[in-house]
C-alpha cells in the first residue's frame, strides 16, 4: 500500500512537470554535463519523464516517511534492543 | 561522571499498525473482488454509444491522412502538433492552455449540473472497463458463473477459460499501447516497423508501458483506480450543491424495505417499494449500496437505476425507486418541471459564463492566429564595425516560422534610419511548409546617421508575396559606434 502511495502521485505530477518542462525547452538545447545531449528527442524525453518520476518519489517517499506517528518509531526502537 | 538512569520510554501499542499488518499484499485498502452483474438499459445504452463513439475515435484518427500526412500527430521529434489543418509549435502553447482551462470548467459546469457524467460515461477508466468487463462476461459467463469459477479449485477447464481472458485482456491493450504510441510516431513508420519487427527501443517500451496501464486499470484495478487514484473523484464533491442532479434512492418511497410475492400492493404488506432483492448492489461496479445514501465512491454510472427500473417493471410498480434527482428535489418533493427551474443557478451561471468566455478566446484565437512568425536576434560577437563604402555594419539573425503547410516566398524589408539597406541580400526568402528558416543578414547604415550607442530602434517587415495580408513586423535595435 506504501508503494503504491507513493508512486501514483509522483507519477502524476511527473507527467505535469513532463509537459511543462519539455513545451518550454527544446530536448536538442539540453546540455548533459557540457555536452549537448545526444539521444534521440524520444529517448530524452522518455527519460525526462523518469528522471521527473523519479524526483516526485523522492519527495512523496519522504512525505510518507515523515508521516510515522512517534509511537510507531519508539515501537520499532523497543524492538530493536 | 555518572551516567543518567535511561529514561523508560513509555511504549503504546499501536493499533494502527497492527491493522495496517492486516493489509498487507494488496495495493490499496484490502478489498473484496467485485463480480458485476451486467445490466441493459437507458443509460447502459447511453454508456454504450459513448464507449463507441470514444474508440472510434481513439483507435480511429491516427488512421486518418489530411493534406498528405497523418490529420492527427503529435509530433515530438519534429516538436509540432498536426490537428487536421492546423500545426501547432511550441510557441502556440497558449493554446494548450487555454484547452485545459476549457476542460477544468467544462468538468466543473457538467459535475455542477448533473454529478459525475464524466466519471459514469466517457472517462477512459469507465470505457475500458466497460470493454473488459464485457470481454469477461463473454469469455468466463454471467455474475454467478464467474463467481463459482473463482472458487473452484484450478482445473485444466479453469486454467484454460483464465489464459483465454487474459490473452484477449492482453490483445486489447497490446493495440491499444500501439495506437498511443501512434500519436506521437508516425503510424507509417510504425507500421513499417512491424514487419522485419524492428521498433525503436523507447517504442517499443511505450507501447507495452500504455498497454500494461490499460491491462492492469481496467482488467485487475479497475474501480479501485476511481476510489483510490483519481484525484478529481476526491475533489468534485466541492462541485456539488444541493440542485445538483445525483443518482439518488427515493428512500421515503422503498422503506421500510423487505421481500414480497409479486403483484402484492406495497402498502398492503406494511412496507415501502424496495424489494430488498439487491440488484442495485450486484449492477454498480463500486460495490457500494446506493441505499445508503450518496457516496464519494459512486461513479455516476446509473447501472443501478437500469437495474432497479428492470425490478420495478416486474413488479408493476412505477420506475423511478433509483434516478436522477437532486437533494432538494427528494427533499421538497420536487418534480421534473422544478428541478430543471433549478438548472440555471449562480454556481452553475458562473461555470457556464467562464467556459463559454474562455471558449469564445480560443476560436478567437485560432481564427486571428498568423500564420508566420518572427524572431530576430542580434548577432552579439560582431556587435558593429565600419565597413567599405562609409558604411557601419550590424549583423542580425532572423528566425522564420512558416506555420502554414505550403511552401511561400517572403519579402524582407527593414527600416527605421535613413539610408538603411541589406548587404548581399535581393530580399526574398523561401521557407518550406510548416518549417522554420534561419538567415543571416548584414544591415548597413552610412556613417553620419543615428545616435551613437544603442538607441537606435529599426523595424523589420517580413510580408508573404501572395498574400499580403501575411505580415509581421518586428523591432531591433541598430548598435553605432561611440
Amino acid at each position: 500500500m506504501k508503494q503504491i502511495l507513493v508512486l501514483w502521485p509522483s507519477f502524476l505530477v511527473a507527467g505535469i512537470a513532463e509537459m511543462v518542462f519539455f513545451t518550454v525547452m527544446d530536448p536538442q538545447q539540453l546540455y548533459l554535463f557540457g555536452q549537448p545531449v545526444e539521444f534521440s528527442p524520444i529517448a530524452t524525453y522518455s527519460i525526462g519523464f523518469f528522471g521527473f518520476w523519479l524526483v516526485c518519489a523522492a519527495s512523496s517517499l519522504l512525505t510518507m516517511f515523515f508521516l510515522r506517528p512517534g509511537e510507531e518509531i519508539n515501537q520499532a526502537g523497543k524492538h530493536a534492543r | 561522571m555518572t551516567n543518567p538512569a535511561p529514561q523508560p520510554i513509555k511504549i503504546v501499542p499501536s493499533k494502527k499498525s497492527a491493522a495496517l499488518e492486516g493489509q498487507e499484499g494488496s495495493l490499496y485498502e484490502s478489498r473484496k473482488k467485485i463480480y458485476v452483474r451486467a445490466i441493459s438499459g437507458v443509460f447502459t445504452n447511453w454508456r454504450w454509444i459513448l464507449v463507441w463513439v470514444t474508440q472510434i475515435l481513439y483507435y480511429g484518427l491516427p488512421w486518418m491522412s489530411w493534406n498528405g500526412r497523418q490529420a492527427v500527430l503529435f509530433h515530438l521529434v519534429e516538436r509540432k502538433f498536426y490537428i487536421f489543418g492546423w500545426v501547432f509549435w511550441p510557441q502556440d502553447v497558449f493554446f494548450l492552455a487555454i484547452l485545459l482551462i476549457i476542460s477544468a470548467y467544462a468538468l466543473f459546469f457538467f459535475t455542477a449540473i448533473a454529478g459525475r457524467l464524466w466519471c459514469g460515461y466517457a472517462c477512459p477508466q469507465t470505457v475500458y472497463t466497460e470493454i473488459f468487463m464485457w470481454i469477461e462476461e463473454k469469455i468466463e459467463g454471467d455474475r454467478n458463473k464467474r463467481m463459482k469459477l473463482d472458487k473452484a479449485p484450478m482445473s485444466g477447464r479453469k486454467f484454460g477459460i483464465k489464459a483465454v481472458k487474459h490473452a484477449v485482456w492482453g490483445a486489447v491493450a497490446l493495440w491499444t499501447g500501439f495506437t498511443f504510441v501512434a500519436y506521437f510516431t508516425p503510424l507509417k513508420e510504425l507500421l513499417a516497423s512491424f514487419v522485419p519487427f524492428s521498433f525503436g527501443g523507447w517504442e517499443i517500451f511505450w507501447i507495452l508501458f500504455y498497454g500494461a496501464f490499460t491491462y492492469f486499470f481496467a482488467g485487475i484495478m479497475r474501480e479501485q483506480v476511481c476510489k483510490y487514484m483519481c484525484p478529481y473523484a476526491r475533489f468534485q464533491g466541492v462541485m456539488f450543491d444541493p440542485d445538483t442532479l445525483v443518482i439518488t434512492y427515493d428512500e421515503e418511497r422503498g422503506e421500510p424495505r423487505g421481500a414480497r410475492k409479486k403483484g402484492v400492493e406495497p402498502a398492503s404488506v406494511g412496507k415501502g417499494d424496495c424489494v430488498d432483492c439487491g440488484i442495485c448492489v450486484q449492477v454498480c461496479p463500486t460495490g457500494i449500496d446506493i441505499r445508503d445514501g450518496l457516496q464519494y465512491e459512486c461513479i455516476g454510472c446509473a447501472a443501478c437505476i437500469d437495474a432497479c427500473d428492470e425490478v420495478m417493471d416486474k413488479m408493476n410498480y412505477p420506475r423511478g425507486l433509483i434516478r436522477y434527482s437532486t437533494e432538494n428535489a427528494i427533499k421538497k418533493h420536487w418534480g421534473r418541471k422544478e428541478i430543471l427551474g433549478h438548472v440555471m443557478r449562480p454556481r452553475t451561471l458562473i461555470y457556464g459564463g467562464i467556459l463559454a468566455a474562455v471558449c469564445l478566446a480560443f476560436v478567437w484565437g485560432l481564427a486571428t492566429r498568423e500564420p508566420l512568425r518572427l524572431d530576430i536576434i542580434r548577432d552579439r560577437t560582431t556587435l558593429s564595425r565600419e565597413v567599405a563604402g562609409g558604411f557601419i555594419e550590424n549583423v542580425y539573425q532572423l528566425q522564420i516560422m512558416n506555420m502554414t503547410e505550403a511552401p511561400r516566398r517572403f519579402s524582407v524589408t527593414v527600416d527605421g534610419l535613413e539610408g538603411i539597406r541589406f548587404a548581399d541580400f535581393d530580399g526574398q526568402v523561401d521557407v518550406p511548409p510548416a518549417s522554420m528558416q534561419a538567415l543571416t543578414l548584414q544591415v548597413q547604415v552610412p556613417v553620419d546617421t543615428g545616435e551613437p550607442g544603442s538607441s537606435n530602434v529599426i523595424h523589420f517587415e517580413l510580408k508573404a508575396n501572395d498574400d499580403a495580408s501575411v505580415a509581421v513586423r518586428e523591432a531591433s535595435t541598430f548598435l553605432l559606434p561611440r
